[in-house]
């Protein structure tokens, strides 16, 4: 029987640190029975961790099987390290005994699989597959639990079918920087969808089924339906076992590297398991699979159930106590090797070099930063954050047809942008598009759907109600009407409403930009206001603008079931004489459910009247500067989406430009200063040892001299420093004595002005003479000291001060 | 005062002066034309200006209720009268005039601005009303004592107050002694007074504020505690138990019993009222009725409450059928309005129109069907309520007669005693070896046998007495209670119905003439 073969091996990086954090995970290799029918076969391309990871997986075929020759890969080989290109002697050793329990295994199990034990690696060297693996802790949070971890990997991981799942052949493409393998596909998600569409149907057509029984008669179903899989049972690929016991894992389960999802052992895609292995021991199952893998009893402690190829290891006992296990989940390598000592033979260290992922690569997760996933009926693109200069990070296609030809709708979701925006939603029946954004937007949208940019067209907007003022929630427009819905305001207002005529066209084109269109009847409703009547309460208001009507609408008092109104007819304020008008009792009509004498007066009609006839003018700018505000947002719209600003957090080093700048800068100021320590601490006996021959020892005599050469070099400065000031002294004292001549002898003819100068000059001339003969006495009090500090110093330098005791 | 009016006769505020003033006032463009048409009503005036018209009296003003703002400054008005109605008025000019004490303002709770600038008054009081003022104006008065201040502190939104022009503001500390006293105000004779002035004032005059304080919040102290008090109290009458909760009425029986008093001093008797056990448990049954009562209490409450609730879901529910009701009617009858308004055929316009009246009677009956279901469920459910409180009452009033009746016991048994003791004393008495130091009022009392039997007697009526006082009070007052709820609940449904049925035709009423008018309406067409 031919059997394929795999392995996945980049999943390592993952269990390792699972392993290293103590969750036990096992590699398990085991037979695909796939319940849904697989016409092609397919290959699946397994992605290794990009040029950071230089561990490849390989494929290999059983010994009766012949390898496959594939095209080379184009991986550097010389580049990678000696490990990898060679076996060392222990290796050897562990690859002679894996072949001896080999032969001894198909000796005594010839019908079963022949053993996946030591596949070639990229270098062609034979390696056996426990070494492949390496414990790893990565210092990213996601990659420390299971679900997450497992699903970096499948991003990172791209299936490629093969020709022929049987005849496994190995296809190395280059794809830019990251590496790809092909490896048999587990094509589960389309299954499983199908799956789910089949259970739908049983369910409608008979509900009172139990579900396992509806689930094995849609397998059934299915089975008739489509071509019987030829495969099936055939199959054998790798996947991941978590046993449980640590981290709080409650109980075994699988998980899929392909799709990163979790599968209870229990679970029925899972036919068998031939061999599982990890880092520390390769175990073949001795347990019979008839009923997929359900009965299968994962304590690797049990040699009946599981026959172990290394003794020397320690065996996860599942059985055993918590002493015990934890031997298992601490050693690491280091420990391996201790505990090597007393044992038969233990897995040698791992070939493969620790991986490493840049934050850059861990962001960027797929290959290229993309990866595109096909669903029955639907597609799923993904790329890393800021790869699109839109802010597109994924993209969701659903389809009508299988072939993927007839787009339904797509679901585009967006990162980092400037204008908020999350989500665009566009319906290809209907070619409705809705944008959905997050809180911040700029005119405080929240969704807009819309099928064209044009304004006065159908289209509804949403907005976050807190960050606006006027606490507009939803504005709705169609051609011919728009509505309003209000929340929280100070007026009560909940609803207004526009309805409006065509425009009329005008010849006269001188206000283009604002011609609104005429309003036919504004219709308004308000909230009880607690703190008036219900009586007086207006709760809608109608103004037919065309009719000149008015119609009020109050609310209903708790204790009546009818409410009052009133209505206003005949606005205009002149009548068909010319006679002005100021109010008719028949201009008003009032249902009031409990009259009163206040409201009957005309006096209070008109007032409430002319009040309406203010609030008719608001509403009418209200509603026209709703009207622009609607253009306003859809050209801001319309520029946002032109422009597609993406921010960058300040926290973002790399990206923002500002910090990177900022980090720069410090970077540049920490390097000066370290310069100046550096300088500061500049030896001031250097001039004169450069005169004596560098790399000798001192002799005592050079030393004496070279004190004293330094001692009266100092001297010298000290001296030469008290003689300029002296001089400058004197200077100063010279030039004040000539002015002050001067002064004398045309005291007479001086101007005030001049005289002023002339004081102003004296005095500061003479602050000048105090002060620099304060510093020449001060001069002269340290220039002693200074001098003794200096021969101290001398006599305490480590270079000199021996020698010179010595002199001394 | 007002010079410029010396010469005039003194007034009083009358109907013609005050529908001048309310014209005068209103006389704007075209509300003035309407006002003057249809006339104003007083009680639609929001402000009113009776300034320089040398009023000596004030009256007639009762009917403005709704005044806000009177000015009545300028005149020669003696005393402050006639404002009682005008509870909603804020803003109460009196300045000019000849006033001599602060009076008739107990009723205006909500003035905030009061100015009584140049009057005769020498002393601040009568402003306890008034607790939301805000500005008082007292300029140019005779008031000489400080203490006046003290009086302003309980006014705690008072900040304006304006004092120059009294004797007071010639006292050295004027200004900081009111800086002082009252440290929430913020003007002071129109000057802001600034945050210095106040920090001095208050380190000046700290000592004697904090005592004063301190007086205060006893006082204070003492209101609520007799607050507290008075509302238990009436806790106590609505159960109809007060004052059981002690030895009250034990008391009360020997309060107005002098021959018990009397007879208390023989050798013997004062024992038996010792250790007369009648009065621990007289006070136990006391006890015993004033809980029983307190739990009763809220037993009706809780009953009344129910009974409340479930009525007023019951209307709401009617209510929430009558609107929409209503409201699917309003719809149906808005489109046919509008169809007929369209119509051109006269034959089918009255057809509509007539559609149209049947609809409304339609809805009529509905409404009133809804109604009379309402006053149906309504009526049993309160003939159930009233079986039910007045069957809790009944049982009260036995439960506490019974425990009556065993005061009663008590009494007749103390009696027996009583009597048994002045039998003996009296024998004792006739031989001659009585006590001697009992008092010639006693002593008068064992004159015979009739004598002494009749004092006893007497002293256990009265005490009878007052435990059937006590007991009648109680089963009087609990039965008119019940008596006047039921009324109350009956008198309340019925006019809840008359307020829907009037209502109800009321709109109905509307909905008929309306279509009437655009009969005509269309016809003039």
């Amino acid at each position: 029987m031919e059997v394929l073969r795999e392995k996945v091996e980049e999943e390592e990086e993952a269990e390792r640190e699972e392993a290293a954090e103590r969750a036990e995970w096992a590699r398990t290799e085991k037979m695909m029975r796939p319940v849904e029918v697989r016409k092609q076969e397919t290959t699946l391309t397994q992605e290794t961790l990009g040029e950071l990871e230089k561990q490849l997986s390989e494929i290999q075929i059983p010994v009766s099987a012949e390898l496959p020759t594939f095209a080379k890969d184009t991986i550097d080989i010389s580049a990678l390290p000696v490990s990898y290109k060679t076996n060392t002697p222990k290796e050897e050793q562990l690859l002679q005994l894996a072949d001896n329990f080999s032969r001894q295994y198909s000796h005594l199990c010839p019908d079963r699989v022949p053993l996946f034990l030591h596949p070639l690696n990229e270098c062609e060297v034979p390696k056996f597959v426990s070494t492949t693996l390496r414990p790893t802790l990565m210092p990213y949070p996601e990659l420390y639990n299971w679900d997450s971890c497992a699903q970096f990997v499948s991003d990172f991981l791209t299936m490629v079918p093969l020709p022929d799942p049987l005849k496994p052949t190995i296809k190395r493409e280059e794809k830019a920087l990251p590496k790809k393998y092909t490896i048999r596909p587990p094509r589960d998600l389309c299954s499983r969808f199908e799956q789910e569409q089949e259970m739908k149907r049983q369910q409608e057509i008979r509900a009172q089924e139990e579900k396992r029984l509806k689930e094995e008669e849609e397998r059934l179903m299915e089975a008739e339906k489509a071509n019987p899989d030829a495969l099936h049972g055939l199959r054998v690929h790798c996947w991941v076992l978590v046993l449980s016991g640590k981290r709080e894992v409650p109980e075994n389960f699988f998980i899929d590297p392909f799709t990163a999802r979790s599968y209870s052992t229990q679970d029925e895609h899972f036919l068998g398991i031939e061999s599982l292995w990890n880092h520390k021991n390769y175990w073949i199952n001795m347990q019979d699979c008839w009923n997929c893998c359900k009965d299968l009893i994962f304590d690797l402690g049990d040699p009946v159930r599981w026959e172990y190829m290394l003794l020397g290891t320690d065996k996860p006992e599942l059985s055993l106590t918590e002493d015990d296990s934890g031997i298992n989940d601490e050693d690491d390598v280091e420990n391996l090797d201790k505990e090597d000592e007393d044992k038969s033979f233990d897995m040698p260290h791992s070939w493969v070099e620790q991986i490493e992922i840049s934050p850059e690569a861990f962001e960027t997760r797929c290959p290229n930063g993309k990866k595109v996933i096909q669903y029955k009926r639907a597609k799923l693109e993904k790329w890393a954050p800021y790869l699109n200069r839109n802010g597109l990070v994924s993209r969701l296609t659903t389809y009508e047809d299988l072939e993927c030809t007839n787009i339904l709708e797509i679901k585009e979701w967006y990162q980092n942008r400037e204008d908020m925006l999350e989500l665009k939603h566009i319906n290809k029946t209907t070619d409705l598009k809705t944008d959905y954004f997050r809180p911040g937007h700029s005119q405080a949208l929240r969704v807009h759907s819309y099928k064209s940019m044009q304004p006065e067209m159908d289209r509804v907007i949403e907005f976050y109600e807190t960050a606006r003022v006027d606490g507009l929630i939803k504005r709705e427009e169609t051609p011919r009407t728009m509505t309003e819905y209000y929340q929280g305001r100070s007026d009560f207002l909940s609803y207004r409403h526009a309805d409006f005529r065509p425009r009329v066209k005008k010849l006269t084109l001188s206000s283009a930009e604002s011609n609104p269109r005429p309003i036919v009847k504004i219709t308004e409703r308000f909230f009880r206001n607690p703190a008036k009547p219900a009586e007086e309460d207006v709760a809608e208001r109608v103004f037919l603008v065309a009719e000149e009507r008015i119609q009020l609408c109050y609310h209903c008092r708790e204790d009546h079931i009818i409410a009052s109104k009133r209505e206003f007819l005949r606005l205009s304020e002149v009548d068909s004489k010319g006679n002005k008008i100021i109010m008719m009792p028949d201009m008003c009509i009032t249902f009031e459910v409990e009259p009163t004498e206040h409201t009957k007066k005309l006096l209070y009609q008109y007032e409430t009247l002319m009040h309406l006839k203010k609030e008719e003018k608001l509403s009418r700018h209200q509603v026209w500067e709703s009207e622009l505000e609607m253009l306003e947002i859809l050209k801001l719209r319309e520029e946002e989406e032109e422009v597609h600003t993406l921010t960058i957090s300040i926290y973002d080093t790399k990206r923002n430009e500002k910090s990177k700048e900022y980090r720069e800068a410090m970077e540049r100021v920490m390097q000066e200063e370290h310069l100046q320590q550096v300088e500061t601490q500049l030896d001031y006996l250097a001039p004169f040892l450069v005169q004596l021959p560098p790399g000798e020892k001192l002799t005592r005599w050079q030393a004496a001299r070279l004190k004293d050469e330094c001692l009266s070099d100092f001297k010298q400065r000290l001296i030469n420093k008290a003689n300029l000031i002296q001089a400058r002294f004197e200077k100063e004292t010279q030039e004040l004595q000539k002015k002050q001549q001067w002064y004398q002898e045309n005291q007479v003819t001086l101007t005030p002005e001049d005289e002023d100068l002339y004081l102003s000059y004296c005095s500061q001339a003479m602050f000048r003479i105090r002060i620099l003969e304060q510093r020449l006495n001060r001069h002269k009090e340290l220039a002693p000291l200074k001098y003794l500090a200096l021969e101290e110093k001398l006599h305490k330098d480590p270079r000199l001060g021996e020698l010179l005791k010595m002199f001394t | 005062m007002n010079r410029l009016y010396d010469s005039m006769e003194p007034r009083v505020i009358d109907d013609d002066m005050l529908k001048l003033a309310v014209g005068e006032q209103s006389s704007q463009e075209e509300t003035g034309e309407l006002a003057k048409q249809e006339g104003i009503l007083f009680k639609d005036v929001l402000s009113l200006q009776l300034d320089f018209r040398n009023i000596l009296h004030i009256d007639n003003l009762w009917q403005f209720e709704n005044l806000r703002k009177l000015q009545l400054d300028n005149n020669v008005i003696e005393k402050i009268e006639g404002l009682e109605n005008l509870t909603h008025l804020v803003w109460l000019d009196l300045s000019f005039n000849n006033i001599e004490t602060i009076e008739g303002l107990d009723t205006l709770v909500n003035l905030e601005d009061l100015s009584l600038f140049n009057n005769r008054i020498s002393n601040i009081d009568s402003l306890d009303a008034l607790v939301k003022l805000q500005v008082l104006s007292l300029g140019n008065n005779q008031i000489d004592n400080m203490m006046n201040i003290i009086y302003l502190r309980q006014f705690r939104c008072l900040r304006m107050l304006s004092l120059s022009g009294n004797p007071i503001s010639e006292v050295e500390d004027y200004k900081m002694f009111i800086c002082a006293y009252l440290p929430d105000l913020v003007y002071l004779d129109f000057r802001r007074i600034d945050d210095h002035t106040k920090e001095v004032a208050e380190a000046k005059h700290h000592y004697s504020i904090e005592e004063l304080k301190h007086r205060e919040n006893l006082m204070q102290a003492r209101l609520e505690e007799e607050q507290v008090r008075r509302e238990e109290l009436e806790r106590h009458k609505t159960a109809f138990v007060e004052h059981l909760n002690g030895s009250f009425l034990f008391d009360s029986m020997y309060a107005e019993d002098s021959e018990g008093n009397k007879l208390s001093s023989l050798p013997g008797v004062s024992e038996l009222l010792e250790v007369y056990p009648s009065k621990d448990k007289f006070v136990i049954i006391c006890v015993n009725i004033f809980e029983y009562g307190l739990k009763q209490q809220e037993k009706w409450k809780t009953e009344l409450d129910t009974f409340n609730e479930c009525v007023h879901e019951a209307i709401q529910e009617n209510q929430e059928q009558g609107k929409r009701k209503i409201a699917k009617f309003k719809e149906k009858h808005l489109m046919s309005l509008s169809a007929i308004r369209e119509e051109l055929e006269m034959p089918n316009i009255e057809k509509m129109i007539l559609e149209c009246s049947t609809d409304i009677s339609e809805l009529f009956d509905a409404l009133m069907m809804l109604e009379m279901q309402l006053v149906e469920q309504l009526e049993e459910t309160i003939s159930m309520f009233e079986r039910n409180i007045v069957n809790l009452v009944g049982l009260f009033i036995e439960n506490v007669q019974s425990l009556m009746a065993q005061c009663r016991d008590l009494e007749n048994h103390h009696h027996e005693k009583l009597l048994e003791i002045s039998i003996s004393t009296l024998e004792k008495a006739v031989k001659g070896d009585l006590d001697e130091d009992l008092s010639e009022d006693v002593r008068a009392l064992f004159v015979d046998k009739d004598t002494i039997v009749n004092a006893v007697g007497a002293s256990h009526d009265i005490h009878l007495l007052k435990i059937d006082n006590r007991e009648d009070e109680l089963v009087t007052r609990i039965n008119s209670w019940c008596t006047r709820l039921v009324d109350k609940i009956h008198r309340d449904e019925i006019m809840r119905n008359r307020k829907r049925v009037k209502e109800i035709s009321l709109y109905i009423d509307h909905m008929k003439s309306e279509l009437d008018n655009l009969e005509y309406s269309d016809i003039l067409d």
